[in-house]
């Protein structure tokens, strides 16, 4: 060998070593950010894949919970949703704010499953994979369902849906189509029964924040219930009531939560520990400090038609936990603020209300609708008296129980399944609130929503009125989305 | 667990006792050998010896003896010592007698100075010089040489070291500039250094034996000869970038100890803003203002060619925080000022093109001193300062009587009721009603009358407390420095050790600082050489106890709980409270529901901060070939530092967390445990014995690598190459460790008491009681820069840079960046047509381009993923679980400068006159910031790197003597600078708050940090509350401070000065000289300290302002002092915060221009015949006095320094100060 081609090797070998020693060099984190690297810190990373935020606020003002009491806290999640306005605020409690949490409930679930698929073991990674699968579902519904029309089988395959994410994000600006809703919801369907079978209730340390095989089944329900699949809710539902024993599930409101004062009452609605709770998720939330004080909310007439008169004849158990603060503010004591000091003895901090994203009672109640819809009337009648069991004050079957023809009587139709169907809205109703889930079923059966206002105006929210649809945020333009037609 | 943290802590006592008897025994020691050498002398002229001499010169017969008696002569008139001829007989004679006879009749004769003879002309009695017949004698080698070194100008250079060549052997030259070696071979070659002056080679094959006169060649003093960029040394005339040189001896201000604060007004360009003077804590400094929106804005420092890596990253907000963490703030705190030989500060692109991705703020480039070959010099010296109380004249506060009036009105406003006694703080008022409580026996201490109320209050109207006088004193500072220079032409070294003390301006502080700094330089032969450092300092400081403060967007302020900064507390604690009670025993008063007394409290809570910090640093440099070098530079730095933030049992703090004495308190006080498992239970105490012991603790290790060839040809004469390329590697590693500790049991052995509810409470609450992080950073780079000469007139250099970092995350295509540089410059004095253009000594004209670059606050080119803590209301509940922190950035990338500078650079009028003028222009481009998204990749708010920012200024020097007279002369020197800067593209969403606040905040289309107001719209005319206009543009007195619509603000000005610069003054009479310092700043606005809020207590000191306030409606068209709303008025406010708005508000704010007097000092500079009589080398006394004077600032001001940040902490405002300094050299 020649003398130059020598030197040329040994420099060009030291310098692929000083390169490659470089390369080792620099790789090295910066900072302690943690690493994917085994089946729990991905489910740790899991742990996040929850939308932390709280869709009460809107919800539950946009709906005809809402009245104007004439005074009370001004925020505008309050007053624009109750005048079927856009949403102009971006924080807390906002849509905005929802819209943001649950996309990033989406990209902790892309990057669980980024790390399950390119796992060398993906058999140690399956019940990871299985809730990320759902969690990222779960957070795509919610979108669906409050940023683009209903799902209705006629025109969903029309209707813009949402953009479904389904890979991490790795440039600051990335485009998104929105497709249709009909996509969206086959893009839940399929992550929703890929995902549910591969959970595994042992993988969790908390089970009562993650999608456990209860809730996972609890979600199933409520997808089915919305694209009108009856038969697959009721065999989710019946997955979450395992030997179909469903009262020791449901809140004991009739018998322990009359006998605890309301302070014991706030500290247990929203704790693991009940097992009426099937999910529950943290959320940076106002609504336990606004819910009750804000101007439109629920006043004494509000309370007089959801908490009074009901098919069963008897006294919801709600009224002896019922509220008010000052006059006319009234309230349930469920939803209560954990805050969250900025430092050890700040005043400040973040306010966060514990948010029970499906519990037992809803389960019953979408099965009780599915089988109202299936024809299986007493079989309705059945589940909506398991729930007025534990809800009706000194509960006595015999005088209290639910039968079509009180149902009939109460709503005065002679259509059984409409009556029943009634039933069921108005007992939700009355369950949830305050909490926002009301707006779904208005959703679901197109109704109509009127507000007034103490200045005399009228709003009124017609079916298929455009402004149903919460607007999806200003920003997204700069991804190419769309916004919703007003 | 306790007995290593006892240990520890005698250890480090042990450590202060060994360094500072150190000290005392160099000091010692040196003084002994002083008198020693004096005795010498005088003994050699009582020896006795023989000797005989026919018709020498005398100069010859003089030094015969010299040799015999070993004695050295220093010749003050030489003339008759070479004209006249001698012939000596002695015969064991003195040597005394021996001198006398020979000098006298040549009218000469001779004292005694330290331990060298002087010949002198003895008063002339008119006598002729004799010339003796005779013959002259052999001189066999080796000869003696005899010279006389002058500079150019003619004026003998005392002190100037001559080696002869090769050996170890020198001499250092006498005042009179002379020296003498003896016995040297004639064919040897004396090495000639000189401070400031080119040195020389002088063969003596050629010599003589007559007096060698040797001129040295100044080097330039004022444009500089070298510049020193930390990686080459630059001839000055082939530099083309912007580049300042600073003497350390030309700027020192002594008694100053931290010298980032010396190079305010110095250099054009620079601004330092002391923003806090406490020590330790660093002032903010740019150079060229800002280049970054998000990212740091600080200069980077270098000695000795390697970066000085901070402790602790301080953000820009950090920094006026007033936190403990900016205790840790400066990075040159651990320097001894007296070690420092030059400051180069590198400003544009290509001065710092060699630090390429981190020198976009620039650089300061410290060179330390170095040993010198020759005699060995010990120089001493000391600083002893007082710092000057502050005085009430000064502030604009209320006393007493005017306070206790306010409170009366309070008290008809229904303010002061005897319910405060259920609230958390309370003063006169309170203590009043408590003691129109019944007591146990059932007695009332106070009767609930007018006239016995009266009576009590009257006490505390009279009392006129003056916070100053018991918080501060006027205390002693002390700063001691020793060096040893010493070396041959082989080998220097330099030794130095110095001591800080400052007993404390304020009762809470006090510092001691130790520093060491040993430096040897080798050669080893002709071809290598090589040098070794090793540079310490220990630092000891208590401060105040504080906490971090919080910013409190909610109502408009910043929280900091317990804080008892001293200066914040004498101008916020009303006059009426009193330290001491009748009895002369402390007297306390409530804050958060438990006694208060500050000197108390000052005492049982504290931080001691300790801080060592080591580098070691070793060089060495290999010829390859005449034209080829090898160089390396490698360090290692070590810092650790400890925060003890001790609380003791009796603190106001520890007492808060039992304060529980009432059901009201026990409902109130945030500091009691609330069990969340049982809602309906009372608060209960969690910390029942003990205090607190916080320990915090930062460290680093930093290893830095430089390897380096430099290629240096001249071809033809005409032609001059230098080429370099490097390779450099660094690695720093940061931890941080933070630990609370409940229930310490200060006075009872130091048990911790814990109760676990106490903990419980953290981690309920999600605090975590102990923590850890740490935080690596990996850097590896390679440069190389080319420039070439033509003719000594043109100049053309280009640089380029490729470094990588490892900050920006895991990701390959991120981590490299190249930056370059090129610059070209034409030295017009050289020119042929410029060579009858006399009055221009020196004149360069100067264009620089290029890109630097900063790391930017983003780290996330690979995804960011984070363990947090849920939270969720239940231990059971809560999981650790991981955060998306930050999506992966793809694109992400440095934050990058284009500067173009172009600068001229002038001597005139026989170097009489100097001028430097640079024009830069500067776009930054790539900068982070926060852009909101669609949301829909999961991350709303992402950093970016998107925004871009221009900036543009001015710098002028012009320095000169305008006098230079034998006797007498005056120096000048005006520094200007003038920065604008704009942020041209910038989408991050500022809420009102973040623009309101004293520090600025970041809007496109407005300067970096820019100051806004609420629009002020007068006074309420039924409530004397203020009105603004509001975040939707309505005229309201709540402004919601979180609203993100800010475009109804009022912009101000920027916060940092757009027009910054120094005069300096040095007149010079004899050996007198007057140093006078201005330094000023112009074109900024500060937001006044808060003075207003909804409610006042009795504890609250007032302005002034608040006779002018709002009292009776009209008052609204006379005055915009808002005036105290009364209870029920303050209820009506619900979640607003006028008073606080008020406090943000157009009304509130100052121009930042101002004069400030920053020095003036006189210093004697001992002359020659003192120095003979004394023996000293030199010898100088100054007194200084620094910040005396504001001569001109906004009057809206009143009293509030244009510079400091009153965020309470541990800040302190710069003091004034004076200062007696001397220095000794041996």
């Amino acid at each position: 060998m020649h003398m130059r081609t020598i030197i040329r090797v040994v420099f060009l070998g030291g310098w692929l070593l000083v390169v490659a020693g470089c390369k080792k060099f620099l790789e090295h984190p910066p900072d302690n950010r943690a690493k994917l690297n085994s089946p729990a810190k991905v489910a740790q990373l899991l742990g996040t894949a929850y939308p932390q935020a709280n869709y009460m606020a809107f919800c539950e003002s946009i709906s005809d919970n809402a009245a104007d009491k004439g005074f009370g806290g001004l925020t505008n999640t309050n007053i624009q949703p109750y005048k079927f306005q856009d949403v102009s605020e971006n924080q807390q409690d906002s849509p905005e704010f929802y819209w943001n949490a649950c996309y990033a409930a989406i990209a902790a679930a892309n990057q669980a499953l980024e790390a399950c698929n390119k796992a060398p073991d993906p058999e140690n990674y399956r019940a990871q994979k299985g809730e990320a699968l759902v969690c990222r579902a779960y957070a795509h519904f919610m979108l669906v369902t409050l940023f683009s029309k209903v799902y209705d089988p006629a025109t969903a395959d029309q209707d813009p849906g949402i953009p479904y994410v389904t890979e991490p994000e790795t440039v600051v600006f990335k485009n998104y189509e929105r497709k249709t809703v009909a996509y969206v919801y086959e893009m839940i369907e399929k992550d929703l029964t890929e995902g549910l079978p591969l959970i595994d209730d042992k993988s969790y340390s908390v089970p009562g924040y993650h999608f456990t095989k209860a809730a996972a089944n609890a979600f199933a329900a409520r997808f089915y219930l919305f694209k009108r699949e009856y038969t697959k809710v009721i065999d989710h539902a019946n997955a979450v009531f395992p030997g179909n024993n469903v009262v020791p599930s449901l809140r004991p409101w009739n018998t322990t939560y009359l006998t605890i004062t309301y302070n014991e009452l706030f500290a247990r609605y929203a704790k693991d520990t009940e097992p009426a709770n099937l999910l529950l998720v943290e959320t940076s939330s106002l609504w336990a400090r606004n819910y009750f004080t804000v101007r439109y909310g629920m006043d004494a007439t509000v309370r007089s038609q959801i908490l009074t008169a009901n098919v069963t004849g008897g006294t919801w158990a709600f009224v002896n936990q019922l509220y008010t603060a000052g006059t006319n503010n009234y309230l349930i004591p469920k939803i209560n603020e954990y805050f969250v000091r900025s430092s050890v003895n700040a005043d400040i901090g973040y306010p966060y209300v514990m948010v029970p994203l499906f519990t037992a009672e809803e389960v019953l109640f979408n099965r009780a609708e599915a089988k109202a819809h299936l024809d299986d009337v007493d079989g309705a009648m059945d589940d909506l008296n398991l729930y007025a069991s534990t809800r009706i004050r000194q509960y006595n079957r015999t005088n209290h129980a639910v039968t079509a023809q009180k149902a009939r009587n109460f709503y005065r139709t002679s259509d059984t399944k409409a009556a029943v169907i009634e039933t069921i809205l108005d007992f939700k109703r009355a369950e949830f609130v305050q909490e926002g889930m009301r707006w779904f079923d208005l959703l679901r059966y197109n109704r109509p929503v009127v507000h007034t206002t103490w200045e005399g105006e009228t709003f009124t929210l017609e079916p298929n009125d455009l402004r149903r649809v919460f607007q999806i945020p200003e920003s997204a333009r700069l991804s190419g989305i769309e916004l919703n037609p007003r | 667990m306790r007995k290593s943290v006892s240990s520890a802590r005698i250890y480090t006592t042990g450590r202060i006792m060994k360094l500072s008897i150190l000290v005392i025994s160099i000091f010692l020691s040196t003084v002994a050998s002083l008198k020693a050498s004096g005795v010498n002398a005088q003994n050699a002229l009582d020896k006795r010896i023989s000797l005989e001499l026919n018709n020498v010169l005398l100069r010859d017969a003089l030094n015969k003896i010299g040799d015999l008696a070993d004695i050295s002569f220093v010749y003050s008139s030489s003339k008759a010592l070479d004209k006249n001829r001698v012939s000596v007989h002695a015969h064991n004679e003195k040597v005394k007698d021996l001198l006398e006879k020979l000098l006298t009749p040549h009218s000469l004769s001779y004292t005694v100075i330290d331990n060298r003879i002087v010949i002198r002309s003895a008063p002339d009695k008119g006598m002729k010089p004799v010339t003796p017949p005779g013959e002259s004698s052999d001189m066999p080698p080796p000869i003696d040489v005899r010279g006389v070194i002058t500079s150019d100008k003619g004026q003998p250079l005392p002190g100037v070291s001559v080696l002869v060549k090769g050996t170890t052997r020198g001499v250092a030259t006498n005042a009179e500039g002379f020296f003498e070696l003896k016995g040297v071979s004639n064919d040897a070659v004396l090495v000639i250094t000189a401070r400031g002056y080119k040195s020389q080679e002088v063969a003596l094959s050629n010599y003589k034996g007559d007096v060698l006169r040797i001129e040295l060649i100044a080097e330039a003093s004022n444009l500089e000869e070298v510049v020193v960029t930390g990686f080459q040394n630059i001839d000055r005339n082939k530099f083309a970038g912007a580049a300042v040189r600073l003497k350390a001896d030309d700027i020192k201000l002594d008694g100053v100890s931290d010298v980032s604060r010396m190079l305010e007004g110095r250099a054009a360009g620079v601004s330092v803003q002391n923003v806090s003077g406490t020590f330790g804590a660093a002032p903010k400094i740019r150079i060229r203002g800002a280049t970054s929106i998000n990212g740091d804005n600080k200069p980077l420092w270098v000695v000795d060619g390697v970066v000085l890596e901070d402790i602790v990253n301080i953000s820009n907000d950090q920094l006026s925080s007033g936190d403990p963490t900016t205790l840790l703030g400066s990075a040159v705190a651990g320097l001894n000022a007296n070690d420092i030989e030059s400051y180069q500060i590198l400003k544009d692109a290509a001065a710092t093109a060699l630090y390429g991705a981190r020198a976009m703020n620039g650089v300061v480039v410290i060179t330390t001193k170095k040993g010198k070959a020759g005699r060995t010099i010990i120089n001493y010296t000391g600083n002893y300062s007082t710092q000057l109380k502050p005085v009430y004249s000064d502030f604009n506060i209320m006393n007493s009587a005017q306070q206790m009036s306010v409170l009366a009105e309070l008290e008809r406003k229904g303010i002061l009721r005897p319910d405060i006694l259920n609230g958390p703080d309370n003063g006169v008022y309170g203590k009043m009603y408590e003691l129109m409580n019944a007591d146990d026996n059932g007695n009332f201490p106070l009767e609930n009358t007018q006239e016995a109320k009266a009576a009590f209050l009257r006490r505390y109207a009279l009392a006129n407390t003056d916070w100053f006088d018991i918080l501060f004193r006027n205390n002693f500072m002390q700063e001691h420095s020793l060096s040893i220079s010493s070396g041959t032409d082989r080998s220097q070294s330099y030794f130095s050790t110095s001591y800080f003390g400052d007993n404390g301006w304020t009762i809470a502080d006090k510092i001691n600082r130790y520093t060491l700094n040993y430096r040897n330089n080798y050669k080893f032969s002709d071809k290598l050489s090589g040098g070794f450092a090793a540079v310490g300092s220990v630092r000891q400081q208590r401060a105040p106890g504080a906490l971090a403060r919080n910013s409190n967007p909610v109502e408009g302020k910043y929280d900091r709980d317990f804080d008892i900064n001293p200066f914040s507390f004498a101008l916020n604690t009303s006059r009426t409270l009193t330290v001491y009670d009748e009895q002369g025993n402390l007297e306390y008063f409530r804050r958060n529901y438990a006694p208060f007394n500050i000197i108390s409290e000052l005492s049982n809570n504290y931080i001691d901060l300790n801080v060592i910090d080591l580098r070691l640093q070793g060089d060495l440099a290999y010829k390859i070939r005449p034209d080829l070098r090898y160089e390396f530079v490698g360090a290692l730095r070590y810092v650790k530092s400890t925060r003890e933030h001790q609380i003791t049992e009796h603190a106001n703090m520890a007492n808060a967390y039992r304060a529980a004495s009432t059901s009201v308190i026990r409902r109130n006080n945030k500091f009691l445990y609330r069990d969340p498992d049982d809602p309906e239970a009372e608060p209960v105490v969690a910390l029942p014995y003990g205090g607190f012991y916080n320990r915090t603790e930062d460290m680093l290790v930093n290893f830095d690598f430089r390897n380096s060839i430099t290629y240096t040809k001249k071809i033809a004469d005409k032609h001059e190459v230098n080429v370099l390329a490097g390779q450099q590697v660094k690695y720093t590693d940061r931890q941080n460790f933070s630990n609370t500790g409940y229930g310490y049991q200060y006075e009872n052995g130091g048990v911790p008491f814990i109760d676990y509810r106490i903990l419980k409470q953290t981690i309920e609450n999600n605090f975590p009681y102990y923590g850890m992080s740490k935080d690596y950073d990996r850097f590896v780079a390679f440069y190389g820069s080319g420039s070439y000469t033509y003719d000594g007139k043109y100049n053309i250099t280009g640089t380029v840079r490729y470094d990588g970092s490892n900050r920006l995350g895991e990701s390959n295509k991120a981590r490299w960046l190249p930056t370059w540089s090129v610059a070209g410059s034409w030295n017009v004095e050289q020119e042929g047509f410029m060579r009858d253009v006399i009055w221009v000594d020196y004149l360069t004209v100067r264009a620089t381009y290029g890109l630097t670059a900063s790391m930017g606050p983003a780290t996330n080119s690979t995804i960011v993923l984070r363990n947090v803590n849920t939270n969720r209301p239940y231990f059971t509940e809560v999981e650790s679980v991981i955060q998306l922190a930050n999506l992966e950035n793809s694109e992400l990338t440095w934050e990058k400068l284009y500067t173009t500078n172009v600068g001229l650079d002038a001597s005139l009028f026989n170097r009489r006159m100097n001028v430097s003028v640079d024009v830069y222009q500067r776009t930054s481009f790539d900068l982070i910031s926060i852009i909101k998204t669609s949301g829909i990749g999961g991350e709303a708010y992402k950093a970016a790197n998107y925004a871009d920012m221009e900036s543009k200024g001015i710098e002028i020097l012009v320095g000169g003597e305008i006098f230079r007279k034998k006797d007498w002369s005056w120096r000048t020197n005006l520094t200007f600078g003038y920065n604008t800067t704009l942020i041209t593209n910038v989408k991050n969403i500022p809420n009102i708050f973040s623009l309101v606040v004293a520090e600025g905040g970041n809007k496109e289309g407005y300067p970096v940090r820019s100051l806004f107001s609420i629009d002020f719209k007068g006074l309420d005319p039924f409530t004397g509350a203020p009105l603004f206009v509001n975040q939707e543009g309505k005229t309201s007195g709540a402004v919601y401070l979180q609203d993100e619509e800010t475009s109804h603000l009022v912009h101000e000005g920027p916060v940092d000065p757009t027009i910054t610069g120094g005069f300096s003054n040095t007149f010079r009479y004899k050996n007198l000289s007057l140093n006078v310092f201005f330094t000023y700043q112009a074109g900024n606005k500060i937001r006044l300290n808060p003075a207003f809020s909804t409610s006042y207590s009795d504890l609250d000191a007032m302005p002034k302002e608040f006779y002018d306030r709002w009292v009776l409606q009209g008052d609204q068209n006379l005055t915009n002092v808002p005036s105290i709303l009364d209870i029920m008025e303050q209820a009506r406010q619900g979640g607003a915060y006028p008073y606080n708005n008020y406090n943000y508000s157009t009304e509130r704010v100052a121009k930042g221009d101002f004069v400030r007097l920053k020095a003036v000092s006189v210093t004697y500079t001992a002359g020659n015949n003192l120095l003979k009589l004394t023996g000293l080398n030199s010898l100088s006394i100054g007194l200084a006095a620094t910040n005396m004077w504001l001569v001109y600032a906004d009057k809206r001001l009143k009293g509030q320094d244009p510079e400091f940040f009153n965020s309470g902490g541990v800040a302190q405002p710069v003091q004034k100060q004076l200062t007696l300094s001397l220095k000794v050299g041996l």
